[in-house]
C-alpha cells in the first residue's frame, strides 16, 4: 500500500512534478519513420504536453511545443519550409533549434524574435522510429539498445491504452502473473472459445528474483521442471528504466515500450526483431506498424492473445490504480523494488544528478540480457506460439515472419548436417548474469507450494 | 478499437499557462498600468503588445473613456531622434 500522496507523486508525468522531471530526462519514440515520410508534420502528445514534430525535405527533424508563441495556434498544422516550420496562422517561422527566424508582419527586430523563442527538443531517427528528447540541456545520447540496431526482420505493434504507465511497468516486475493470466486464464478462455492455449505459460513459479543493474531491474524465475541452471533464472530479462521491458527467446528479440502520453494514456508498443539462429536476411524498405486490438465491438477487452490479456489487467486496475487500498503479498517484492527505484531517481534528479540509464558516451550497441531458451519451451516452438498466440498474429507481415523462423530452422538443420556453424545475428546477452549458487538482490527463495 | 480521448486539462491555473513564457506572465502582472492617468480610477483594460524593443500597453478607462498607449522605458525616458 501507498499513501494517496505517494501514489500521486509516483504516477505524475507533468512538467514541474518530481516524477515528470525524471521522465523528461529520457528519449521517447514519438512517430514511425514512415509516418513523416508520408506527411512531414505530426502532432505529438508526450508526458502530458503537446508538440509539433516535423521532418524537412533534407531529412532534418525538429520538435517544438504545439502552441505558437504568437497567438497559440497549432504549429502541428504548420508549413515545412527549408529546415524550419512556419505557423499556419500568421506565418511566424521557427528553426529546428526553436529560434524564431521570421515574423512577416513585424518590423525586423531580433530582440522581439529572441523573446518568442519556441523551446525546442532534440529528434533522431533509429530503427524505424523517430525519437524525441524534450528535457533540459545537455541532452543525453539516444541509447542504441540492441533491438534497434541488430540484424533481423522487424515489425511494430501498438495500442493506446487508457491507464497510467506505472501500472504497466509494475507488470514488468511481476513474474507470477504469467502462470495465471497467460496460463490458467488463457486455458479457460481457450476451453470456451475452442482453441488450445500454449502449455508453457502455465508452468508454476518456484522462485523469483530481482537484481538492480545499470539499466533497470533484471527479473528472474525458476519454473516447475526447471532449475537455477535454466536461462529463465541465470540470464533473466530486464525492465529497462523507466518505461521499457526487454523480452524474447527462441530467436525473437523484443522491446516492450510504454510511452507515458499523459497521466492516463500509455502508448504500448511491441518492437520486435525476428533474428533466429540461421536467419537469412530479408530486405525491409520500411518497418511495418500495426494497431493491435484492445476492445471488441461490445466494448469488452480482447483476451484471446497474450498482450490483450496484459492490457485487460492493466486497464481494469483503473486509469490510475488506487494503491491506497491494494494488498501486496510476498510475491509482489519486485513491485516494491521498482517503486523504490522510481523514488530514488526522483531524489537524484532533484539533486541535479543524471537518473539511471542516462548515457553520454557514444556507443555502437547496448546489449541487454535476455534468455534464449524461454520457459524451456524449445526455441522454434516458442517462436511459433509467440506468433500465433501473441500480438504478432495481427502483423501484416505474419507470413514472412513464420517463414523467417521456419527457413532458419531448416538452415540450422542443414548447417548441422554439413558440420557448419549457423549465422547468429549479434544482439542480446544470452549468458549468465548471476553467478551459480548466488541469490538475487531481492529473492523469494524456494516457494513452498 | 475506440480511441481514448486525450486527457482534458486538469483545470488548474498551471495547466493552462504556457510554461515557456512564465517570465512574461510575471512581467505583465508587475508592469501593466492599474489606474487611469486622467481620472485615477481603476483602468478597464491594458493590452500589452511588443513593438521592436518596446513593451506598450494599449489602455482604455471604463470610467472616463480615456484611451492611450503607455510605454515602459526603464530609467531613461527616451525622446525622439532630432528630425532632419
Ligand atoms: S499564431 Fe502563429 S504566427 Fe500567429
Ligand atoms: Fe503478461
Ligand atoms: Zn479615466
Amino acid at each position: 500500500m501507498l499513501t494517496a500522496e505517494q501514489n500521486e507523486e509516483l504516477t505524475a508525468v507533468e512538467a514541474g512534478t518530481p516524477m515528470g522531471e525524471v521522465l523528461r530526462r529520457y528519449w521517447y519514440p514519438v512517430a514511425f519513420t514512415r509516418e513523416l515520410e508520408e506527411f512531414p508534420v505530426k502532432r505529438v502528445e508526450l508526458l502530458g504536453d503537446f508538440f509539433a514534430l516535423w521532418r524537412s525535405p533534407s531529412g532534418r527533424y525538429g520538435i517544438i511545443p504545439e502552441p505558437c508563441p504568437h497567438r497559440k495556434a497549432s504549429m502541428a498544422y504548420g508549413v515545412v519550409e527549408g529546415d524550419g516550420l512556419r505557423c499556419p496562422y500568421h506565418g511566424w517561422k521557427f528553426d529546428v533549434d526553436g529560434a524564431c527566424t521570421d515574423q512577416p508582419a513585424e518590423k525586423d527586430n531580433t530582440n522581439f524574435q529572441e523573446r518568442v523563442r519556441a523551446t525546442a527538443g532534440k529528434v533522431e531517427e533509429l530503427g524505424g522510429l523517430v525519437w524525441a528528447y524534450v528535457g533540459p540541456d545537455p541532452a543525453p545520447l539516444l541509447p542504441r539498445f540492441d533491438v534497434y540496431v541488430m540484424d533481423g526482420f522487424r515489425d511494430i505493434g501498438w495500442a493506446d491504452i487508457p491507464c497510467n504507465y506505472v501500472q504497466v511497468m509494475e507488470n514488468a516486475v511481476d513474474p507470477h502473473h504469467v502462470e495465471h493470466l497467460h496460463g490458467r486464464y488463457f486455458e479457460f478462455i481457450g476451453r470456451h472459445e475452442g482453441f488450445t492455449a500454449p502449455a508453457s505459460f502455465g508452468k508454476k513459479h518456484q522462485r523469483i528474483g530481482f537484481d538492480a543493474f545499470q539499466w533497470g531491474i533484471i527479473k528472474r524465475r525458476v519454473l516447475a521442471g526447471a532449475s537455477e541452471d535454466n536461462d529463465d533464472w541465470k540470464v533473466g530479462h530486464p525492465l529497462v528504466f523507466p518505461y521499457n521491458m526487454r523480452v524474447g527467446g527462441g530467436g525473437i528479440h523484443q522491446m516492450q515500450i510504454r510511452v507515458p502520453i499523459n497521466r492516463t494514456t500509455t502508448r504500448f508498443m511491441l518492437y520486435t526483431v525476428h533474428a533466429p539462429e540461421g536467419y537469412e536476411p530479408v530486405a525491409q524498405q520500411t518497418v511495418p506498424d500495426y494497431e493491435i486490438p484492445v476492445f471488441d465491438e461490445r466494448g469488452h477487452h480482447v483476451v484471446d492473445y497474450v498482450e490483450g490479456q496484459d492490457i485487460m489487467a492493466w486497464v481494469t486496475q483503473g486509469p490510475i490504480t488506487d494503491r491506497t487500498t491494494e494488498h501486496l503479498g510476498r510475491s509482489d517484492i519486485g513491485v516494491a523494488m521498482l517503486r523504490k527505484m522510481f523514488r530514488q531517481q526522483m531524489a537524484a534528479v532533484a539533486k541535479g544528478e543524471d537518473p539511471l540509464g542516462t548515457i553520454r558516451e557514444p556507443h555502437e550497441r547496448i546489449d541487454l540480457p535476455c534468455e534464449k531458451d524461454k520457459f524451456h519451451a524449445g526455441g522454434a516452438q516458442f517462436a511459433l506460439d509467440f506468433c500465433a498466440m501473441g500480438s504478432t498474429r495481427y502483423s501484416p507481415a505474419i507470413e514472412t515472419i513464420r517463414q523467417v523462423h521456419l527457413s532458419a530452422a531448416d538452415r540450422v538443420a542443414a548447417d548441422h548436417e554439413a558440420g557448419r556453424t549457423s549465422f547468429l545475428p549479434a544482439g542480446g546477452i544470452g549468458t549468465a548474469t548471476l553467478a551459480p549458487d548466488t541469490s538475487a538482490q531481492v529473492d523469494s527463495g524456494r516457494i513452498p507450494r | 478499437m475506440t480511441r481514448p480521448p486525450s486527457t482534458p486539462p486538469d483545470g488548474s491555473a498551471g495547466a493552462r499557462i504556457d510554461r515557456r513564457f512564465a517570465a512574461d506572465v510575471e512581467a505583465h502582472r508587475r508592469d501593466a498600468p492599474r489606474f487611469c492617468p486622467a481620472c485615477a480610477r481603476d483602468l478597464g483594460l491594458a493590452t500589452e503588445f511588443w513593438e521592436g524593443d518596446e513593451r506598450r500597453f494599449y489602455c482604455w478607462c471604463a470610467t472616463c473613456g480615456w484611451t492611450g498607449e503607455i510605454t515602459t522605458t526603464g530609467e531613461t525616458a527616451r525622446g525622439h531622434e532630432p528630425q532632419d
